[in-house]
């Protein structure tokens, strides 16, 4: 009972909780990124533009089939060779923005044929350009239809950064790691306090989801 | 003055043959009704004249642009060519106001108050003015089907084509519809082409009837002669069979 209180004194909460505001930035700036360029790539995919659609795809397929592990592993020690050496957080940032775009560039182009094609023949006929079809009528039934599986990549996301641990970016499990490094007997208590603020972040991500679902149906 | 000209146009979906030598001329006012079994082209031939299909061989031109030529700006010529689809394909992230309201303003940059008024008169025109506000999904097929109409017209088509504008609606929703397109096809500077399968409809409206089969043209006729007599044994068949149902 003692490790449990010991483990919880206010330096090591602190210090789990400046871990937690690098995981909170690294989830934050990657999940806005990666909602950007997934857009682009899924529509672009959907577009069948000549060649372009073709090399986005095969782009798409090989990262998507990637570790995650090894774009963080590249990013960090792989990058340098070519002359570009990020620190540990843009590193992650990179490398989880990289992975998590295909991600959703691939729920992007399935939300976008799950739209009715009659939906972008309508709007054809009177005249209307691809790209305003696109922006004005398919994209906003698509991206209603995604919202679910978003969050949950979202989700997932979140939960992946813990692995950018392996490069010693000073995140939520680094931290934890460094706590229970010091004394074994905390290694469970770290544990539990992982498990809740984990929870915490990702469970109001879902809420948040629900929420918007219900507001847009 | 002619509307459309079809010259020898073929039309492929892969190896299968959906248009064969196609050649029409029609007017500047004209109502053609289109018949035919399923699986004639009728449809597909529809929809080339809007350059939703492409075609593969020989020349259409249409309202004066050539379709076949790559240098022709299909979306510039779709506003002169209103359609209206078997299955309306209304937006439905948009209201029916909006939906009728959506093209002039941001193709034809109509201002907002003209373009309103249009529109609620359009409304008014095919009885939906109060439907303005609802969504496509809460009125019926029919009433989606006559806001098609409405939206193809907000855009002052000089053509307007109808793809089995009534082929999936609810007997008792039929009429309402082809009264609206009798209503649109009696203005003469308007040119139509109808597919269709409402015989006694296309009595009534049409100046001019195409009966096609198997991706051609087999008969093109003066209405009053192709119901009293068809030519072909082909659509004699066609309509005795239509007739005894």
């Amino acid at each position: 009972m003692q490790n449990w209180i010991n483990a919880y004194s206010w330096m090591n909460i602190r210090f789990l909780l400046m871990g937690l505001e690098v995981t909170v930035l690294i989830s934050v700036v990657s999940v806005l990124l990666s909602f950007i360029i997934g857009s682009v790539f899924g529509i672009i995919r959907y577009s069948r533009i000549k060649y372009l659609s073709a090399v986005v795809g095969f782009i798409i397929d090989i990262i998507r089939n990637l570790p995650l592990l090894l774009i963080i592993f590249f990013t960090y020690f792989g990058l340098p060779n070519f002359g570009f050496k990020p620190e540990t957080i843009p590193a992650a940032i990179i490398a989880m923005t990289v992975f998590e775009s295909m991600m959703l560039a691939e729920i992007v182009r399935s939300g976008l044929n799950a739209v009715d094609v009659g939906q972008m023949e309508g709007a054809r006929s009177v005249g209307m350009s691809f790209v305003q079809a696109l922006w004005y009528i398919i994209l906003p039934q698509a991206y209603k239809k995604m919202i679910p599986a978003i969050i949950s990549q979202f989700v997932s996301l979140i939960k992946d950064t813990s692995l950018a641990t392996i490069i010693v970016v000073p995140e939520l499990m680094q931290h934890a790691q460094v706590v229970y490094g010091q004394n074994a007997n905390y290694i469970l208590p770290m544990f539990a306090a992982l498990a809740v603020l984990y929870f915490i972040i990702c469970f109001s991500l879902s809420l948040l989801g629900n929420f918007i679902d219900r507001r847009l149906a | 003055m002619s509307m459309i000209e079809f010259h020898d146009v073929q039309k492929y979906y892969g190896q299968f043959h959906a248009l064969k030598d196609i050649n029409l001329e029609i007017d500047e006012g004209e109502t053609v009704v289109l018949i035919g079994p399923s699986g004639s082209g009728k449809s597909t031939l529809v929809r080339t004249v809007n350059g939703l299909e492409s075609i593969q061989n020989g020349s259409l031109i249409v309202n004066n642009q050539d379709l076949s030529s790559p240098k022709t700006d299909v979306n510039r010529l779709r506003t002169d060519v209103g359609m209206v689809f078997q299955h309306f394909y209304l937006y439905a992230n948009k209201t029916v106001l909006e939906n009728v309201m959506l093209a002039p303003r941001i193709v034809s940059h109509i201002p907002e108050d003209e373009n309103r008024q249009r529109a609620l008169s359009l409304l008014k025109m095919v009885g939906l003015e109060s439907k303005a506000a609802n969504m496509p999904s809460q009125i019926s097929g029919g009433q989606q089907q006559r806001v098609a109409i409405a939206r193809s017209l907000a855009m002052r088509p000089k053509l307007l084509l109808f793809d089995e504008p009534t082929s999936a609606l609810d007997p008792e929703m039929i009429d309402d519809v082809l009264q609206v397109i009798k209503k649109i096809t009696s203005d003469s500077a308007m040119t139509s082409l109808i597919v269709t399968h409402e015989m006694g409809f296309a009595k009534e409206v049409a100046n001019r009837v195409i009966f096609m089969d198997d991706g051609r043209v087999v008969e093109d006729d003066d209405k009053t002669e192709f119901f009293r007599q068809p030519k072909t044994e082909r659509a004699q068949q066609f309509l005795s069979k239509i007739i005894t149902h």
